[in-house]
This record gives structure tokens, sequence and C-alpha cells, in this order.
């Protein structure tokens, strides 16, 4: 059992999600006009929907004792790095190019997340030496070894 | 003995070069906190698309083991275990390491995994063929029932709470349904226009596992990871090996525990560990030494831990049950060959399937070999920033998601599951069973269709689905593993309860 449990109000929003979904699926299973497809999904949406008000009837009670849940600081901490993923697959990646965003993305997220001052000049040629190191290895495996063709952008 | 026919696969100049490549990367990923062998298997599989299958599953296989003995390095030196597998290691090893004896409990370590991986490849060798002519005989009935087993024993036993590990099933199986129905074509779930497609299963292995594990990477922040990294001043090897062997009941039972553990699917490598430790210590005439640094518990742990990895295989090839989170990961590759684990393996893929069980038995040599004298090495590799990692193994996880059929459609989707998976972590709920209802999802709706018709013309659902003696026996283990779970869930909350009211 974890130490830290989430709070009862996280852990029931958490479980009322789940339950949400399973209810959609439910909802899209069962209204169907022709039920064949769906046959296997309404067996899975009915253990869906009732484990998941079971896990809503706990979390409720506050019998749910598993998951730290989430912290104000984790949020801060996590939030530029879930960010900074969004952005590399749905802006970097159409327009810059695979390789360039992928470059872009390592050196970013390695710069946010380096607790080495960002004031020294060695620390920034630190970290240009490690983003064009790697990419090379990644240029070298994929484009060159395994011969996956990637979509261009602005750059390759 | 028709395992010796198919060495030659094996001893090709190329293979060869593929399982040195794989116990070399798996040692270094395993010895890399934060990387687990089931995300480091799951970061491979694409490497292998332009692979011969049986090459492709060899670098997996090769993988697997060495990523399980590497997470020792990390465990030994930093007191962060490589994996799960390797918390019970760090209980002797660290304080050995701390004593100056670093690199004597690395090679401890590595000899010991040896010697249980190899007896753990031969426990796979000779009971994966007569399990699988036993398996001949299971129908559509049969085959759904096991799939289903798969999802609630993985369920039950890797998640803290038995409700949120078959929640998580449940969230796979309907994943797995998401695109265009396998029978009629009619369209199920497409809520987006990049799960046209439905979700690949490589795409939801890599975003499921690497994904997660990047952000918790982050939590920190900036703040700088503090750790002492304790020295290794250099050990004969021999003596190691003498003293290895001077423990003979250590390495007993380690074999047996990580055997059995093995076999039980979904019980896992730390378990085994953990349960194998235990057992040594208390029949040692030193059970007192244990946890001050004593090499009996180092050889305990790892015997066990990598004796399991060969049985964890043999529920996966021959019933398509994985043993662990790593075979359900390794499900995922053999799939993406074509090749489809159960009671017909050896009968349709025999030169496959054989190939990759005798590389595994050479891939234990190479990995004590490499184990032996890249420990020095592992040891640089445990000191990689969390930041450079993170950023490496998302950018691996993009690419490696993009080379599964050339479409970004698969990289959204893998992004998208493991940040919807980091959150649900955190509230308790666990990857490794909602994986397995993605792979297994398939395999149960199209037995459960093919069953409901086979029944529609006999004696109704419930007598072909809930009625014969395998239907009982596979229900009974579905109900078992719950109720198991569950009561082992009510026990610990009572202790925690215990403990709480004592402080």
């Amino acid at each position: 059992m974890s130490d830290n449990v989430a709070g009862r109000l996280q852990q029931a929003v958490a479980a009322g999600v789940v339950l949400a979904l399973g209810l959609w699926i439910a909802l899209v299973s069962f209204s169907v006009e022709d039920p064949q497809p769906y046959l296997f999904p309404q067996l899975i949406a009915v253990a869906f929907v009732g484990l998941a008000v079971v896990a809503f009837l706990r979390a409720l009670r506050g019998a749910n004792r598993t998951g730290s849940g989430m912290s104000v600081e984790q949020l801060q901490n996590t939030a530029p790095a879930i960010a900074l993923m969004l952005a590399y697959i749905f802006v970097a990646i159409p327009t810059l190019g695979f390789y360039a965003a992928a470059t872009l993305a390592f050196f970013v997220l390695y710069s946010l997340y380096d607790p080495k001052s960002h004031k020294l000049a060695s620390t920034w040629l630190m970290r240009v030496a490690v983003t064009a190191g790697f990419m090379t290895l990644i240029y070298v495996v994929f484009a060159m070894g395994l011969r996956v063709q990637t979509p261009r952008g602005m750059f390759i | 003995m028709e395992f010796l026919y198919h060495f030659g696969p094996v001893f090709t100049l190329s293979s060869m070069a593929i399982l040195c490549a794989g116990t070399i990367g798996g040692l270094l990923l395993g010895a890399t906190p934060g990387l687990s062998p089931t995300m480091a298997v799951a970061l491979l599989i694409p490497f292998t698309f332009h692979m011969d299958p049986a090459q492709g599953l060899m670098l997996l296989g090769a993988a697997y083991t060495a990523t399980v003995a590497g997470g020792a390095v990390s465990a030994i030196l930093l007191k962060i275990p490589g994996a799960p597998a390797n918390i019970a290691t760090a209980l002797d090893g660290y304080a050995m390491a701390r004593k100056g004896e670093g690199a004597k409990a690395l090679q401890l370590c590595f000899i010991a995994s040896f010697i249980g991986g190899v007896l753990g490849v031969l426990v796979l060798i000779f009971l994966t063929p007569v399990l699988a002519q036993w398996a001949l005989s299971f129908g559509p009935s049969h085959l759904f029932w096991i799939a289903i087993l798969g999802v609630t024993i993985i369920g039950s036993l890797d998640s803290k709470s038995v409700v949120k590990g078959l929640l998580a099933g449940c969230v796979g199986l309907w994943i797995a349904m998401i695109g265009y129905d396998s029978i009629q074509g009619v369209e199920r779930f497409i809520f987006s226009e990049h799960l046209e497609g439905g979700v690949h299963i490589i795409a939801a292995l890599i975003g499921l596992f690497a994904i997660p594990q990047v952000i918790e990477m982050l939590e920190g922040g900036r703040h700088k990871r503090t750790f002492e990294l304790v020295s290794v001043k250099p050990h004969s090897v021999w003596k190691s090996a003498k003293i290895t062997l001077g423990f003979p009941r250590a390495l007993t039972i380690g074999s047996i525990v990580g055997v059995i553990i093995g076999l039980i699917p979904g019980a896992g490598g730390q378990i085994a560990g953990l349960v194998s430790y235990d057992q040594a210590r208390r029949f040692s005439p030193d059970s007192e030494k244990f946890g001050t640094g004593h090499p009996e518990g180092v050889v305990a742990a790892e015997t066990a831990n990598n004796a399991m990895v060969g049985p964890s295989l043999v529920p996966l090839l021959t019933l398509s049950v994985p043993g662990s989170p790593t075979a359900a990961v390794l499900l995922g590759g053999l799939l993406i060959h074509g090749i489809f684990p159960g009671p017909n393996l050896f009968e349709k893929h025999g030169d496959v399937a054989w190939a990759f069980i005798n590389s595994l038995l050479v891939g234990q040599f190479l990995m004590m070999i490499f184990g032996l004298y890249i420990a020095g090495l592992a040891a640089h590799v445990v000191r990689i920033p969390p930041a450079i990692l993170a950023s490496g193994i998302l950018v691996l996880a993009v690419f490696g998601a993009y080379s599964v059929q050339n479409s970004q459609s698969d990289v959204v989707v893998m992004l998208m599951l493991g940040i919807g998976m980091y959150f649900l972590q955190q509230y308790g709920f666990s990857p490794a069973p909602l994986v397995l209802g993605v792979i297994l999802g398939p395999i149960a709706e199209s037995n459960y269709v093919q069953g409901r018709i086979i029944a529609q013309a006999g004696d109704g659902m419930f007598s072909y689905f809930c009625l014969g003696t395998m239907n009982l026996v596979l229900i009974s283990l579905v109900v078992l593993s719950i109720v198991y779970s569950v009561a082992t869930e009510i026990r610990m909350r009572r202790l925690d309860a215990v403990g709480e009211a004592a402080t």
C-alpha cells in the first residue's frame, strides 16, 4: 500500500472519469442498430461499468488506498514536459519535419530539466554537444540503418 | 531433444552479433535507473521489423535476459534497483558495495544469474513442447477463457488494487476494439481520425510503458539528483565463482523459487527475488548476517530473478498467456512477426520458436561474460542525468512508434496513451493489465465470436462456454486469481491499519 495516498476528492474524480468512459462505451455498444459487431464490446462494457461503479463508490467512501495522486508541485514540474511533448507531436513535427522537431524537443526538454546553471556558457555547449551526438545516432539508426521514411516539414 | 537440431541459426555470424548487441545493450539499459526491462524491450521492438523473425526475437530475448541481470548494477552501486526484479539484490548488494566489495557483489550477481538463468531456460526447453501438445486440444471457448485468465491474473496480481487492476484490463480490452471490426468491417469507437486504423499494439506498448516513465523522471523538476556512488575495486572473477558455488543452498532455493514463480502467470521477478531471499535467510545458519552485506543474499536473489525468465515464457509460448509484463511485450513482438504463440507454435513456426529458445540459452553465457567485464562501464551508465535520459527516451519512443507503419497517427496514439497512463498510474492503475487487454482483446473476441457460432448450432451459450472440465478449470482459475488477490488486498489493508494504530 502506498504511504502517501491521494485524497478522497482526487480519487473520486479519477474513478468518476473512468466510470464516465465505461458508461460511454456501454451507451455506444448497446445503442447500435446492428448489435453483431458489438457483442464482445457489450460484454466488456458490462464488466467495465460494474468495476467502475465499485471503484467510484470505494473512492467516495475513502476506501481507495492505492495511488498517491497529483500534488501541486508534481503538476508544476511535469506540466512543461507534457506541454512540450504535445507541441513536439502536434506542432513541431508537421511544420519542421521529423528530425528537426526531434532535435528541438530533445534540446529544450534536456535544458528545461538540467539542474546545471543556465548562466554558464559551458552548460549550453554541453547541451548542444549531447543533443547533436544523440540526434546523429538516431539519424544513423533510423534513416540510414532502418531506412525509415519520415515526413518532411521546413527541414528534414 | 529436438532443440539440439536448431542451434544452427543461433551460431551464425549475424545471429551472434545480434545476441551480443542485445546483451550489451540490455545490460546497459538494465543498469540505468528508471529503465525497466519491459520498457527496454518495448523500445527495441521497432528495431526488429527489418530483421528475420528468428533474429528479431533473439534480440528481444537477449535484451530481456540482460536487462533483468543488468538491473542489479544500480541496485548494488546506488541502492536503486534497475528493475523491480532487483529489489532483493539491493538489500545485501549495496551493503557489500559500501564495504568496498562492489565488484565482488557484481560478479556474484552475474554468476548467480547465469546459473539460475540456464536452469530456467532448460525448464522452458523441456516443459514447453509438453504443454503445447496438451493445449492442442483447446477449442474457442477454452481460448476465450485463457485470454480472460491472462487479463485477470495480471490485473489482480500486478496491481495493488484488484478492482483497479481489472478495470485497467477492461480499458485495454476496449482499446483493442477501436477501429474496424475484423469480421464485418464495421467502425467501432472511432472518435478521431488518428484512430481509423485502430490502435497498433507496438504504439500502445511504447506509449504505455515509456511515456509515463519519461514524465516520472522529470517529476522532481530541476533538482539535482543526489546519490552516493560507491567505488568499484577490482576483484578476481575466479574467486567470485568459488564463492558463488560455495552457497549451494542459496543457489538451489533461488533456482526452485524462480522456476515455480516464473511458471505462475503474472507473478513476476520481484516476487521471485524477494521470496528466494527470504527463504535463503530462513534456512541459512548465518541468517543474522543477511542485510549486512552477506554474499549469500545476493546469490539467492539473483539466482531466482533470472531463473524466472525462462519459465515465464512457458505460458506465453504454449497458451498465449504472458507470465510477466515483459513477456506481454514479447508477445507483441511475436505477433508483429506474424507468429501467434499457442498450441500450434511448434508445428507452424517450430524453427523460429526453437531458435529463439536456444538463443536464450546462449544468451545466458553472453550475459555472464559481458556482465563480468562491463560491470565497471555500467557503473558510469548509472550516472546519466534524468534530463538526458528522459529526452532520449521521448525521441526514441516517437521514432519507434512512427517506424511501425510509417504513420503519424501511431505517434499521436502512442503519446496520448502514454500521458493518459501517467495520470492513471498516479491513482493506482497499472500499465501491465492494460497492455495485456490490448494484446489479448482480439484473441478473446475472435474466440468468443467463433464459440458463439458453434454454441448456437449446438447446446447453447451456457453449455458451450461454461460446462465441460476444461472450461470449469479455467473459470475456476479466473475466479481463484481474483479471490486470492482480493484476500491479499484485505490482509494488507488490515496490516496497514494495525501499523497505523501502533504509530
